[in-house]
């Protein structure tokens, strides 16, 4: 009988957004624990925040995370504009579907060809990329810069977004740049369908049985709409918390969520589970193949999910730029001082809530969930079973480390976790 | 004239929202193949696992360093580079990351038992407040025409 006890610790577990370390307890071959460490870098949002005024509050809040900026910036505008009661105008709507759409073309880019792409092609970074396949990286740079272009176009920035505020766009669009833009979308597609092939025939499995939950909306903005489930919850934005229940992970320092008393799953993979439909034709048309692979219950669907939603963000934003007539607008004013309201949309990994205090102008309280918060339960439950199952009686468990460290990653980065967020929303478990 | 050795270029986060490193993966999009041809990207942990701290001739970094783990850390960085760059108003001034640094007593009683868990400094302190630091790029994020600028500046051999 060998000694099967191991010890594995991933420290700043690389080419994920952000930082965490992972420690995982082997005992006689048995997991006995999983950790994910993600405090030591907290900013203290949740006291900053209090007490700023209504019109800073989205700014600051953008500085939670740098790849999920107009995330939080757009959630937490949406709620303070629900507290005040300001309702936005149409065009200020379609600025913020298109904001949302820079977002995710850039961040699930990077997220496929720099994160995922090594563990398909074997390699430690994109950058090593074998020549006759580094075109592929060329082409993530091209995918990302028309992203990137996109965020300038409409929002001024990619990271910490200018324009975008409570009540409006404070810019003009400058429409001579249109032309480019749509072009620059147009060009990449192409490149779209070539990763979407990718993942399509990339054989890495994980199906497990999970109630997926995303906001959908009737033309895949990420924006508006109700919360729906798998199991078939129908729930509107403002209601959300209260199909939610915090829950402190079983020896870790960290706690998760469940939805009406179960794991779930928020993210691309979820969305097009719930809501493929709801895509842009010309994305349905091209993508026909990959997206009868939906609904899936493989983890590692959320990479196709994330190429499709790619295509779909390039096409409705083709339409939009090339439908509208943009107009400079003033932003709309709060009709009151005091509220609260909620705001929910669809970050990039999944469902952001936000639900927003205010009083005479200022923050009274913020209340946040993260997507990687909602699926941390289920993310650290698959790492425990990926473990498992690699844990072999007859094996040196010793031997099986490297195996084990890899798959491990694997798995993680398939949820796409944002630990930059992370650090602020996980609860902590005081032992 | 070529010249043949490359720079050995390191990319670290400190305590921040890695917005500064998330938009140089931006100016990326134009400008790395570029300046993969004068350096090697020898640790950035969102791009490559692998993470040697050694030899340095560019360390780029951003955040504020809050901790007694941030500022060994950055020790580290500082004693294996040639040329350490501040990325981003964090490093060079400790806002935002460092907000705690403003709270009132309060907020500031709020946070004690976390600040003390976590062997976190008295204040969030500025890059330059513990190390020696030879340039700084300002902005939140990192400004995209001054940070060309000044890396290529010093990419140049």
């Amino acid at each position: 009988m060998h000694n099967n006890d191991l010890d594995i610790n991933i420290s700043k577990l690389s080419k994920i957004e952000g930082h965490t370390d992972l420690d995982i307890k082997i005992r006689n071959n048995k997991v006995e624990d999983v950790g994910l460490h993600v405090m030591e870098n907290m900013r203290f949002f949740n006291q900053a925040v209090c007490g700023q005024s209504y019109s800073n509050a989205p700014q600051l809040v953008s500085r939670i995370c740098g790849t999920c900026s107009i995330a939080h910036l757009t959630a937490c505008i949406e709620a303070i504009e629900k507290a005040l009661e300001i309702k936005p105008s149409e065009q200020t709507m379609i600025l913020r579907k298109l904001t949302m759409y820079s977002m995710m073309i850039r961040d699930h880019a990077l997220h496929l060809y720099f994160f995922v792409l090594p563990d398909i092609f074997n390699i430690d970074s994109a950058l090593d990329m074998p020549k006759e396949k580094m075109n592929l990286i060329h082409e993530a740079l091209h995918i990302k810069e028309a992203g990137n272009n996109l965020s300038n176009l409409i929002a001024g920035r990619a990271v910490h977004a200018l324009f975008e505020q409570v009540g409006g766009f404070s810019n003009e669009i400058d429409k001579t740049k249109i032309p480019a833009i749509i072009k620059e979308l147009k060009r990449i597609r192409s490149y779209v369908i070539k990763l979407a092939e990718i993942f399509y025939n990339c054989k890495w499995e994980f199906k497990r049985k999970t109630n997926f939950v995303a906001l959908t909306t009737s033309d895949f903005s990420f924006l508006e709409g109700k919360i729906k489930s798998t199991n078939g919850a129908i729930i509107e934005e403002k209601d959300y918390w209260n199909h939610l229940h915090n829950v402190v992970l079983p020896y870790s320092q960290a706690s998760g969520f469940e939805f009406e008393g179960s794991e779930y799953m928020v993210g691309a993979l979820a969305r097009l589970n719930l809501n493929k439909d709801a895509l842009h034709s010309n994305t349905k048309k091209d993508m026909e193949k990959y997206l009868n692979v939906f609904p899936s219950d493989n983890v590692y669907h959320n990479n196709l999910a994330q190429v499709i939603e790619i295509m779909h963000s390039i096409d409705h934003s083709i339409e939009l730029l090339e439908k509208l007539d943009f107009k400079k607008e003033a932003i709309v004013k709060p009709t009151k001082l005091s509220g609260e309201g909620v705001g929910v949309i669809e970050a990039a990994r999944g469902t952001l809530y936000y639900w927003i205090g205010i009083n005479e102008g200022k923050v009274r309280y913020a209340n946040l969930v993260i997507p990687t918060a909602q699926n941390l339960i289920n993310m650290r439950s698959d790492v425990r079973n990926i473990v498992s199952d690699i844990c072999n009686d007859k094996v040196l468990i010793k031997k099986l480390e490297n195996k084990i460290r890899k798959e491990v990653e694997k798995i993680i980065r398939a949820y796409d976790p944002c630990m930059s967020c992370a650090a602020h929303f996980l609860k902590i478990n005081w032992k | 004239m070529i010249n043949k050795k490359k720079k050995r270029v390191g990319i670290f986060s400190l305590t921040c929202d890695e917005g500064c490193s998330i938009y140089l993966i931006e100016i990326f999009n134009k400008k790395l193949f570029d300046w993969l041809k004068k350096m090697d990207l020898v640790y950035f942990l969102s791009i490559r696992d692998k993470r040697e701290i050694k030899n340095l001739d560019i360390a780029l970094v951003e955040g504020v360093v809050t901790s007694e783990k941030d500022k060994e850390y950055l020790k580290k960085i500082r004693s294996n580079s040639k040329i350490l760059i501040a990325m981003g108003s964090c490093a060079i001034n400790t806002m935002p990351s460092g907000q705690r640094n403003n709270f009132n007593t309060k907020q500031l009683g709020e946070i004690k038992d976390h600040l003390k868990k976590y062997n976190f400094l008295q204040r969030a302190l500025a890059l330059k407040e513990v190390v020696k630091v030879d340039n700084e790029i300002i902005g939140c994020p990192i400004n995209e025409k001054i940070f060309i600028k000044v890396f290529e500046k010093y990419l140049k051999i």
